[in-house]
């Protein structure tokens, strides 16, 4: 454990000193949330629309979407050591392995909750309003920690998969279609064609519909359910990914 | 005692089951306690793949190995606790201080936080970086990484260190600083392994070799003896081209041919160095000039040539 | 640029003109080339704007039926234009970041020191980018058109959308180029990227601005690459009518001004530093 939180602070002291990779994590989602929101300003004024504050659509978004790139960037990190050799010397310590993974999943929880309450902070500024008070801010923390749980998992397995920066291409374009074949823009009600069919069936559509709870009207079992399903059944399935791409790197 | 590392049959094989690339072919190997054994060989002869296996950064294919008396495979947690590990590329994260580093590879290792700012303290002051350890060790040269990637190693007081090629790309000052450290913790009681391609690196620093090419070893034991076996001192003359061939003739009198650079023909002097005057005069009544001639007692050159059929890359002649 | 022109006998300046002319054909070739041979530096300017209009059309089929929504058939014929645009924009940064790394890596210096036109260079890519243009722009045309996608300008209305996408081409890679002739850094043209996604967001590239509000509805409004797309829009939904044709037209023309010359400037400041 104290090997995990050794890990853990590097991971961020290491984002303090090069700024230059966490700034963008930050303003892509308050970009994000508010582009969108001025953008597609009219989609509330669709019949069925479940609000008529496109920020509080659009803002949830913004945040799993930051979280999700968030998580990758563990990826990112681990392809960084690879390439310089400092990650021979993490796997000669006799340290349990699962520490390489939950260290730097700490910090990423750390920079996930900042995000996230700054997002929030942003976007209430610019006129998105709760709807279900704490219950339903707590479901946005909720699905953001899940997801960047989820893609840590899956970036981390990349990395250790294809040691190079062509891992990390991968691992951004899947997030990114991921995410936006879902009910990421408009909601499943709205939306017509093939997308209708593919956002079904992915479970960023559940996702998203968690962490949107807070901010369409009442935080709702029907609501929470699927999203809970998707983020632990995910998270189970890509740390273990991770953790088989961990000890593949032995062979 | 049993010894630190005994290695049988360890090959690593990469690439398709039909054609596979035998990094490491079947290498046997006993490294006795408290000695400095050098692993001699060219780039690509199987050195680091050796010396990542017992490790444990990369199972074997084939063959058993026992570090420290432990089962590399089977117990290469037990493994990474008694062994220090320095690899070819200094093993570092460029954005942390020495400290830093020094700090969390003590917690990856286990040790008890009170002691461990004394120890990163002497390490430190043991590789000469105490003045640069809160600077970024991406600042550092490539000498002070390889000392930093040296204390690191040592960190939790290991019994058996590795060195992978511990001085390529380093000057001359820090190789000998270098050396006079392994040497000072090899009298301190640590058994050392090094890979090098450095013959003299060998010579000097270590108590036995062995020469491995293509993933076999080829030969093995002390300097001394292997240069022994060698036995003859090596004549190189330079002759005018078109005489080489009834050259190569008269000096196959005197004992065999030897490898050597384009343009000159060496061989060995069965009889000694005395035979110098001899083969002058054979090679004046065959009427053949020699341009240049050198005389050189066995080297680790000779061993190595011997062994392989070729001489080391970047050696002296 | 060259001053020169005075001591020359008018043979002379019709062979220099041509020898130019010839090194500006081979620079566009090696621009062209270039994309041919690395499809991956394709993806970003062709399969993203892709994306986005599928993404678009199935969330956004119901909105086409908004007040203050122009009057079409399909969501494609809306966005076709942001489409291009769009493409076109991350086109433009990938050309600039190629010269910057041309900058980078010395082969810049090389065409320098050759007895090339100094013209050339810049023209050259600046051409080799109209052409890649104009052929997202067909492409994105000809692809869009399975999938229920009418231009209501009919042929000569993709032709002038051809026309424009490339005038818009050498416009956005003006700025690219100006850029990366002043930085000499490919990373640095490479970080505009998320500038100009954020510009191309705050405009009507994805909706209309009609039915947006307030602020951002203003910064909209006043943002150039909104009256980029506006003028090809209109030849799309509107159909042939001299406004949209004269926006399409003239709009690109007016900013590849202003970047041609902050271009000019650039490559000459740094001719001047050698």
């Amino acid at each position: 454990m104290r090997s995990a939180s050794a890990l853990s602070t590097r991971a961020l002291r290491n984002t303090r000193r090069m700024p230059s990779t966490f700034l963008p994590t930050l303003a892509m989602p308050i970009f994000q949330s508010i582009a969108f929101a001025g953008t597609f300003f009219a989609i509330t004024k669709v019949p069925g629309f479940p609000t008529d504050r496109s920020i509080n659509w659009y803002m949830p978004l913004a945040v799993c979407m930051g979280a999700a790139f968030g998580g990758v960037g563990l990826g990112f990190s681990a392809i960084k050591d690879m390439e310089n050799g400092f990650f021979d010397r993490l796997r000669m310590a006799p340290t349990p392995r699962r520490s390489l993974i939950i260290g730097p999943l700490i910090s990423c929880y750390i920079r996930t909750l900042v995000v996230v309450t700054v997002v929030l902070l942003v976007s209430i500024g610019f006129g998105a309003r709760p709807t279900s008070g704490v219950v339903g801010l707590a479901m946005l923390y909720i699905a953001a920690l899940g997801l960047s749980t989820v893609s840590a998992g899956w970036g981390l397995g990349i990395a250790f998969r294809f040691r190079d920066m062509r891992g990390a291409a991968i691992m951004q374009l899947t997030l990114f279609l991921t995410m936006f074949l879902s009910s990421a823009q408009t909601p499943l009600n709205v939306m017509t064609g093939w997308l209708h069919t593919v956002a079904r069936y992915n479970p960023a559509t559940n996702i998203l519909r968690l962490s949107r709870q807070g901010f369409l009207g009442d935080v709702t079992w029907d609501g929470v359910w699927g999203g809970l399903v998707a983020l632990v059944g995910l998270s189970v399935l890509t740390l273990w990914f991770a953790r088989r791409g961990l000890d593949s790197l032995d062979r | 005692m049993t010894s630190p590392i005994i290695a049988t049959g360890l090959a690593r094989y990469f690439g398709s089951k039909d054609e596979p690339i035998k990094a490491v072919d079947g290498v046997d190997l006993e490294v006795k306690e408290g000695e400095i054994f050098g692993f001699l060989g060219p780039n690509g002869a199987g050195k680091s793949t050796t010396v990542r296996m017992l490790t444990t950064l990369l199972r074997p294919s084939a063959g058993q190995a026992f570090v420290a008396g432990y089962d590399i495979v089977k117990d290469a947690d037990k493994v990474r606790r008694s062994i220090g590990v320095a690899l070819q590329d200094a093993a570092i994260d460029p954005l942390m201080t020495g400290n830093e580093l020094l700090e969390l590879q003590a917690v990856l290792y286990g040790i008890p936080a009170n002691q461990m700012k004394k120890r990163a303290d002497e390490l430190l002051e043991r590789v000469g970086l105490t003045a640069a350890a809160d600077r970024r060790v991406g600042t550092y040269s490539g000498g002070m990484r390889r000392r930093l990637d040296l204390a690191l190693s040592l960190i939790h007081q290991p019994t058996v260190l590795f060195l992978d090629e511990p001085t390529t790309g380093l000057d001359p000052m820090s190789r000998l600083t270098l050396w006079e450290e392994v040497k000072r913790l090899n009298s301190e009681g640590t058994t050392v392994l090094l890979t090098t391609q450095y013959l003299e690196e060998a010579d000097q620093l270590a108590d036995r070799i062995a020469i491995i090419d293509h993933g076999k070893i080829v030969c093995e034991g002390t300097p001394r003896d292997l240069k022994a076996q060698v036995g003859a001192p090596t004549l190189l003359i330079t002759v005018a081209t078109h005489l080489s061939d009834t050259a190569t003739q008269v000096l196959k009198e005197f004992g065999d041919m030897r490898p050597t650079a384009e343009g000159t023909l060496g061989v060995g002097l069965n009889a000694g160095v005395e035979a110098v005057t001899d083969v002058v005069r054979r090679l004046d009544e065959a009427g053949i000039r020699v341009q240049h001639l050198e005389l050189n007692e066995p080297s680790l050159d000779d061993v190595f040539a011997e062994a392989t059929g070729y001489r080391l890359e970047g050696a002296k002649q | 640029m060259t001053a020169t022109l005075s001591v020359q006998s008018t043979a002379a300046m019709n062979h220099n003109w041509r020898i130019g002319f010839r090194q500006t054909v081979a620079m566009s070739k090696r621009s062209v080339l270039a994309l041919w041979r690395q499809p991956a530096l394709v993806v970003p300017s062709m399969i993203f704007p892709l994306f986005f209009a599928a993404l678009g059309t199935s969330s956004f089929g119901r909105a086409i039926n908004l007040p203050g929504f122009p009057k079409v058939d399909s969501f494609l014929d809306f966005s076709l234009a942001g489409t291009i645009v769009q493409g076109v924009l991350f086109g433009s940064v990938q050309s600039g970041s190629a010269l910057a790394t041309d900058i980078e890596n010395g082969f810049f210096y090389r065409l320098m020191a050759a007895p090339s036109s100094r013209l050339g260079i810049l023209v050259g890519r600046l051409a080799g980018a109209a052409a890649y243009g104009a052929f997202q722009t067909l492409f994105f045309s000809l692809l869009l058109l399975p999938f229920g996608m009418s231009i209501k300008g009919g042929p000569l209305g993709v032709l002038i959308m051809v026309v424009s996408g490339g005038l818009i081409a050498i416009a956005i890679s003006g700025f690219m180029a100006a850029a990366a002739l002043k930085t000499g850094s490919s990373e640095a043209v490479q970080g505009i990227f998320p500038l100009v996604f954020i510009m191309l967001f705050f405009s009507s590239a994805f909706f209309p601005r009609q039915t947006m509000s307030g602020a951002y509805k203003h910064i909209a409004d006043f943002n150039p690459i909104s009256h980029l797309i506006e003028g090809m829009r209109d030849i799309c939904i509107d159909g042939l009518s001299s406004g949209a044709i004269a926006r399409a037209i003239l709009v690109p023309i007016a900013i590849m001004i202003v970047s041609f010359t902050l271009a000019l400037r650039a490559l000459a400041q740094r001719i001047a530093a050698q």
